[in-house]
């Protein structure tokens, strides 16, 4: 079983999280050898690694740090707004061993000139924020911050942000004007962070399982990181199974399984002998997937070409006892929710959407409703396609579509039943 | 207005730690909450106006955007239930139902005799241990809709001053996300984040 | 000269077009022809591809991309597209998005028949809606501000608004609320919407969501009567289209005009439109009588006591006779004014201003004169005058926006905070009197002023310059002017306030210049001449052509006993003002709005002004008033017409030469045509001078400044701004509070060297200690003297 991400805090629950434990099972000792390096050679090693994103879009690491800009000062934020339904890995990451993203950060900053990074955590999580600041403290008290980063030369300082309450702050634009104290809105893009970021200086915005991956790259070089896993989908993974399954979690794995393997063996099978309806293979923008996916295989490029994303890593599993209308209208209420509503069509389509959705679940849906919504969600995100187009400034719009499309593409009779025989069949 | 002194100690050190003082908007409202007992005030966003160099409009542009600001009132206990995607899967609705019932207090309000709030929530990152609740943002996952009614009813009859996650969990919850490790300590002690600095590096001199 | 940016090929629905690069998508295709509908974007402000509404496809290299031509630069080579099934569809569902909350309530809308969103749908929309659930509900219009109501209803959130208010006139007090569909745009409660500028938000609201409470339910715009003109508020001439319907004045809206004011107005002179329609406005001529009433007269009755007292008075001797005014005439006017006094009076007393101003030389000859425009080019801006936001508004914004958008170094130097102060890079603060003091440190530019020396030294530079306050002498300005003019690459802009106290110099109408910026050989008295003249009987009569000393000289109450003084005083203006009510003969004069001619703005900018209304009652144009007075006393001035008036200027005086009305009316002409400075241009010749020593520390000295709501006339005569005068107050340094064991809100009685006042404190830490702040004509009348004793009240 390879382990990169877990490995300290299942060898160590008792005290994974400290830096004396770090520091005993080899903690910033990566950190030194990046010292050591030049820091072009660092970013080389990341790129070598093939790291994908984590947070959701599964941009190659190397490459977007490849696009920062040369002005200064430059800033590293790490997204840890974890607010995808379906997600908590990284809460587990900051929880559990917060030096180890830590760490991830040192080196990072140090590869990219950066001299100020920033922890973004949702306000929802007080407790992985005092876990992270904790680490900070030691991390101060033992010189692997302040003025002389382990005796280098190298300077950094790292600031814990808390967030307010926004789901939308996960986008990274959203994130650095909330990070600014701005109100979450996604800025218009270009320019993008590496060239405008945070106070319109170079940025680079890395999700916490992203940046806890780099200790164990810059220690064992990147071409190890690029040994594991099938092509596209180098590395370990973790994946956060809940919903119906009998053994949610989080789970460290080396992609490549089939989703069979993923929701029976490793999730356990379906609670309560009940049958497979449907699952979310990628957090709640993600379109869902049914029986007929259950031999494609989980790696980020396959789960693209069956028109879904692995997303951060979220999937939730639907039984059979699963209200399809009621759950989309869940994820659908969610996305007007937490709509910034500066765009118009994200701002009225997802919440006339929902109220489409409210009366169809309701039992008052009417024969044209399900046209309806899809022509709404054609408005939000033209061509109703995969990837998705948008008329949107960001993405959150249209994955308000994916539980619409999902609906229309596997559960059209009960949509239909709903009207028909006004309200839930299940019922 | 201004703050206690120790509050106005804190919110320099956290204007300090920012390149720009607008940064220090979000920290800086929760201090004002913290200072008022819960609820942000116009008060309270005037002053982080007048330490930032923003509007009062501005201050309240940014608050209201963010949900955990509460310019409303805010009870001692907020009981936050997800009712988000996993959660609704494994129950969360029923949970919701137990807490108003035995709150007496709906979804979205605060009761009269100012002891809970009830509000639903969207997803708070339990979902490995769906139900989840949260009273003050300190989490209890795997909760059943009876614990849910026992945790009010503790709430109710203890009055902690402090709400410690570890502490809930252990006595009303259930399957967790994953592992949590060693119990912690640190809890809130109102209806705002515990996050004691609120930020790191400007308070280490 | 920045150089001029390259020019690229894009092809937008098939037709090959040519913009500058950079040019946003949304103007280029404006050069093929093409329009794309769109409601956030705003020419003035930063795109935000908000409302969507804008979408098009280009061609990329992934096919074809959907997105919004108000972000997109256009780059060579760009294929557009606005006209395929993909973007009619994506903009139909804008359209329908917008439309889903929107009230149907275009019938009681002040903007339907000139709503962007009300054309769009018309031309585009659907035919019926296909949202059947319930719309989003608030309170109908609430008042965000006297003058500003907000129906969150019509919003469509486009943010026009909010952003005009935090990027162009800085004061962020409507800001969004709330999120997602619950997003709206609010004030902060109890503090209302309180901006100089919160006009121009209602008109560049693209719905009826905000309506300004003047013009709310007077008019349907179908009914309205329009043409463009010049603001008469402030020297600044912004351009404004004037709008009326069955001859009353029902709105000003701000007009585009590049160099000048970019669209933008102040609310003074948006809502100031009023002072046309008050029922206080001469209608007919008044003479007095026996009894010493002023009782209404024929034209004829008044035109001869006129002019048998005038005569009568100059007959006295030469130079028996005076003129003051003009400052707030056409030039025509402001011309013939000139020749009545020199030709059918005989006399050289004559000036425009009434000691407020500066030298009338400096008004019409400095050189090397600055363009308001030459703030997009300036690496630096010195501001060394009047508090610009409360005097001259438009330009504050453009010097805001040199100093925010296009990043230049801003110098405030003034005897307390000012509006620009929170964009300045620095800010430089003394006590009146000290002035000079002040001069020779930036001068030196040593110690801590060797950082705002430095940044003085980047040009090019724009020196803003006039008198910060009444207590500032006027030859400080000329100094700071003769320094500022010898940093690098620099140009003046030398500021007084009175909306065409320029043209009035250009026009002679001052004891040192004839018409065209020539210098007078034998000058003749100023105000203060004048004045002191009509006190001591030296002078026999006087003619003011819209001017009031008696409020507005710098020592009212010396004016006012000249007046009474005066032999023989004929009043032309629109008001019956505490001056015209001590005139022998009051002859209305037709205003702005009901005359044609020109203006010449603080740059030398000459706009025409254009007639849309008849006035009131028998009042008529000022030249003919004239005119026909100078008949009665035996001669003629030529005036037969106003625009033979402008003829005459064009050939008679030089920078005017070519400046001609037809050339005004069209084409470029109509964003006006600067004057040229006097030939072989030359620095200005002043020294700076030690004029008053500086008070001892001990004393205190009088700031007093205009603020732009006052109790002068033309605010007073409108209901809306009237109601926005502040009261009175003394704003006092903390320090000195302490000294003279006063607090904020206590009275203190200020006794200055023309009158004495009962205040309120306020405390003003961004004063110098030793420096009490009074705003002038909010009703305590001081006196110019510097020196100023205070006393608590108890």
């Amino acid at each position: 079983m390879t382990r990169i991400l877990l490995s300290r805090m299942e060898a160590h629950p008792s005290d994974s999280h400290t830096l004396a434990r770090y520091e005993a099972t080899g903690g910033y000792a990566p950190l030194r050898k990046a010292l050591g390096m030049a820091p072009e050679d660092i970013v080389a090693e990341v790129k070598a690694a093939n790291l994908r994103g984590r947070g959701g879009a599964s941009f190659p690491c190397g490459v977007k740090w490849g696009f920062l800009a040369p002005a200064e000062p430059r800033y590293l934020v790490i997204n840890a707004d974890e607010s995808e339904p379906g997600t908590f890995k990284d809460r587990q990451l900051l929880e559990r061993d917060p030096h180890q993203l830590l760490e991830g950060i040192i080196i990072s900053s140090f590869a990219l000139g950066v001299h100020h990074a920033f922890v973004y955590v949702r306000g929802e999580y007080p407790r992985p924020a005092r876990r992270i600041q904790a680490a900070i403290d030691e991390a101060y008290a033992a010189g692997y911050l302040g003025a002389d980063v382990a005796g280098s030369g190298y300077s950094l300082d790292v600031t814990v942000h808390l967030g307010g309450g926004a789901y939308i702050c996960g986008e990274e634009t959203a994130l650095l004007n909330s990070l600014e104290g701005r109100r979450g809105e996604p800025r218009i893009k270009p320019p993008f962070p590496a060239v405008e970021g945070l106070y319109a200086k170079p940025t680079i915005v890395n999700n916490v399982e992203t940046i806890s991956n780099i200790p164990w790259i810059v220690e064992h070089g990147g071409a190890a990181y690029d040994a594991i896993g099938p092509e596209g989908s180098r590395g370990t993974k973790l994946f956060s199974l809940s919903g119906h399954v009998r053994k949610p979690g989080n789970y460290e794995l080396v992609m490549g399984m089939s989703w069979r393997e993923m929701i029976y063996d490793i999730g356990g099978g379906i609670r309560d002998g009940n049958a497979l309806k449907a699952w979310i293979p990628g957090g709640a923008s993600a379109p869902w997937f049914v029986e007929e996916h259950l031999d494609t295989p989980v790696t980020i490029d396959d789960i693209a070409s069956n028109l879904s994303m692995i997303g951060s890593g979220a999937i939730v599993v639907m039984d059979e006892t699963t209200c399809m209308v009621k759950a989309a209208l869940r994820v659908v209420r969610f996305f007007s929710h937490e709509s910034c509503g500066q765009c118009t069509p994200c701002r009225e389509g997802t919440t006339w959407l929902q109220q489409v959705l409210t009366r169809l679940e309701a039992g008052d849906g009417r024969d044209i409703d399900l046209d309806l919504l899809l022509d709404i969600s054609d408005n939000i995100s033209p061509g109703l396609a995969w990837p998705p187009g948008m008329t949107t400034i960001c993405p959150l719009g249209p994955s308000a579509v994916s539980p619409i499309t999902s609906l229309a593409k596997y559960f059209k009779d009960e949509v239909v039943a709903h009207v028909h025989e006004g309200g839930c069949p299940l019922a | 207005m201004t703050w206690s002194r120790a509050t106005e100690t804190r919110a320099a050190a956290i204007l300090a730690r920012y390149p720009e003082k607008r940064s220090a908007v979000m920290p800086l409202l929760y201090l004002a909450m913290a200072e008022e007992g819960g609820d942000l005030t116009e008060d309270g966003m005037r002053r982080v106006a007048e330490l930032t160099g923003l509007s009062a409009a501005q201050v309240q542009a940014v608050a209201s955007f963010y949900t955990m600001y509460k310019r409303d009132g805010v009870g001692r206990y907020l009981v936050s239930v997800c009712t988000s995607i996993s959660c609704m899967l494994c129950g969360g609705d029923e949970v919701l139902d137990a807490v108003a019932d035995e709150t007496g207090v709906p979804d979205g309000e605060t009761g009269e005799d100012g002891l809970f709030s009830v509000e639903h929530v969207e997803c708070i990152g339990a979902c490995g241990g769906a139900p989840a609740v949260q009273v003050n943002y300190e989490l209890v996952e795997g909760v059943t809709p009876e614990q849910a009614r026992s945790l009010c009813r503790w709430l109710a009859e203890q009055r902690p001053e402090t709400v410690v996650g570890d502490d809930l969990q252990e006595r009303f919850g259930g399957q967790r996300s994953f592992d949590w490790g060693p119990e912690e300590a640190e809890g809130a002690t109102g209806p705002v984040p515990a996050f004691g600095p609120l930020g790191t590096t400007g308070e280490r001199s | 000269m920045p150089s001029q940016p390259d020019l690229v090929t894009f092809t937008v629905d098939g037709k090959e077009a040519q913009v500058p690069a950079g040019t946003l998508l949304i103007e280029a295709v404006k050069a093929a022809g093409v329009h794309i509908p769109h409601f956030c974007y705003h020419p003035r402000m930063k795109p935000v591809g908000m409302c969507r509404m804008c979408l098009v496809q280009v061609e990329g290299p992934r096919g074809m991309m959907l997105g919004t031509s108000c972000t997109m630069p256009v780059t060579e080579g760009m294929v557009v597209h606005t006209d395929t099934d993909t973007v009619a569809k994506a903009q139909e569902g804008v359209l329908e998005f917008l439309l889903l909350n929107h009230p149907l309530d275009c019938p009681v809308c002040d903007r339907g028949g000139e709503c962007p969103l009300q054309d769009q749908t018309m031309a585009a929309g659907p035919g019926e809606s296909r949202f059947v659930e319930e719309k989003r509900h608030y309170p109908k219009p609430i008042p965000i501000s006297d003058l500003v109501l907000l129906d969150r209803e019509r919003c469509i959130l486009c943010a026009r608004c909010t952003r005009f208010s935090d990027e162009i006139s800085g004061d962020p007090l409507i800001e969004f609320k709330d999120r997602g569909n619950a997003t709206q745009v609010n004030t902060f409660p109890d503090e209302p919407f309180a901006s100089y500028f919160s006009g121009n938000t209602v008109q560049i609201c693209p719905v009826g969501a905000l309506t300004a409470t003047p013009y709310r339910f007077r008019a349907r715009p179908w009914d309205l009567e329009a043409v463009e003109s010049t603001c008469p508020h402030c020297s600044v001439g912004c351009r404004i289209s004037v709008q009326a319907s069955r001859n009353e004045a029902l709105r000003f809206l701000g007009v585009d005009n590049g160099p000048v004011n970019q669209g933008w107005l102040c609310d003074k002179g948006r809502f100031g439109f009023e002072f046309l329609n008050s029922g206080d406005r001469l209608d007919t001529p008044l003479v007095r009588d026996e009894d010493g009433d002023l009782v209404e007269a024929s034209w004829a009755e008044a035109l001869d006591r006129a002019a048998a007292g005038l005569s009568a008075a100059a007959a006295e001797g030469p130079g028996r006779l005076a003129g003051l005014g003009g400052a707030r005439s056409t030039n025509e006017e402001a011309y013939a004014f000139g020749r009545f006094v020199r030709e059918t009076l005989g006399s050289n007393h004559l000036d425009a201003q009434l000691g407020d101003g500066l030298d009338p030389r400096v008004l019409a000859g400095i050189t090397p004169r600055a363009a308001i425009d030459d703030l997009e080019r300036a690496r630096t801006v010195l501001v060394w005058a009047p508090d610009l936001k409360e005097e001259l508004p438009v330009l504050y914004l453009r010097v805001r926006r040199a100093a925010t958008e296009l990043g230049a170094n801003l110098v405030v130097v003034h005897p307390r905070a000012t509006g620009l102060d929170p964009v300045a890079t620095h800010t430089l603060r003394y006590r009146p009197g000290a002035g000079t003091e002040m001069l020779r440190r930036l001068a030196d530019g040593s110690g801590d002023l060797a950082a705002v020396r430095a940044a003085l030294d980047e040009g090019p530079v724009v020196a803003i310059i006039g008198r910060p306050g009444l207590g500032d002498d006027p030859r400080l300005a000329e100094a700071v002017m003769a320094f500022a003019a010898g940093l690098p690459d620099a140009a003046v802009l030398p500021v007084t306030r009175r909306s065409n106290v320029y043209g009035a110099a250009d026009m002679g109408l001052a004891p040192t210049l004839l018409p065209g910026r020539v210098a007078n050989d034998a000058p003749g008295r100023d105000a203060a001449g004048i004045l002191e003249g009509l006190a001591s009987g030296d002078l026999g009569g006087l003619v003011l052509l819209g001017s009031d000393p008696a409020t507005d000289y710098v020592e009212p109450q010396q004016a006012a006993a000249a007046l009474d003084a005066a032999g023989f005083t004929v009043a032309i203006d629109l008001f019956l003002t505490p001056s015209a009510a001590k005139a022998d003969v009051v002859l209305p004069a037709l205003g702005f709005a009901e005359t044609e001619g020109t203006v010449t703005n603080l740059e030398g900018r000459v706009q025409k002004v254009n007639r849309l209304l008849p006035g009131p009652g028998s009042a008529r144009p000022a030249h003919e008033i004239l005119e026909d007075l100078a008949r009665r006393m035996g001669g003629s001035i030529g005036a037969a017409s106003a625009e033979a008036l402008a003829a005459e200027i064009a050939g008679t005086a030089p920078a005017y030469a070519g400046i001609t009305w037809e050339a005004l009316s069209w084409g470029a002409g109509r964003e006006g045509i600067v004057a040229p400075g006097p030939e072989g241009s030359q620095p200005l010749a002043v020294a700076p001078e030690d004029h008053a020593p500086p008070p001892a520390a001990r004393d205190l000295v009088l700031h007093q400044a205009r603020v732009l709501y006052d109790r002068g006339t033309l605010t007073q005569a409108g209901p809306s701004l009237a109601k926005l005068a502040k009261e009175p107050a003394a704003y006092v340094h903390p320090e000195d509070a302490t000294r003279f064991g006063i607090k904020a809100g206590a009275a203190v009685r200020l006794t200055g060297s023309g009158g004495s006042a009962e205040l309120p404190v306020v405390l003003d830490p961004s004063l110098v200690a030793g420096t009490v702040y009074v705003p002038l004509h909010l009703g305590a009348a001081l006196g110019a003297g510097l020196e100023i004793s205070m006393e608590a009240v108890t």
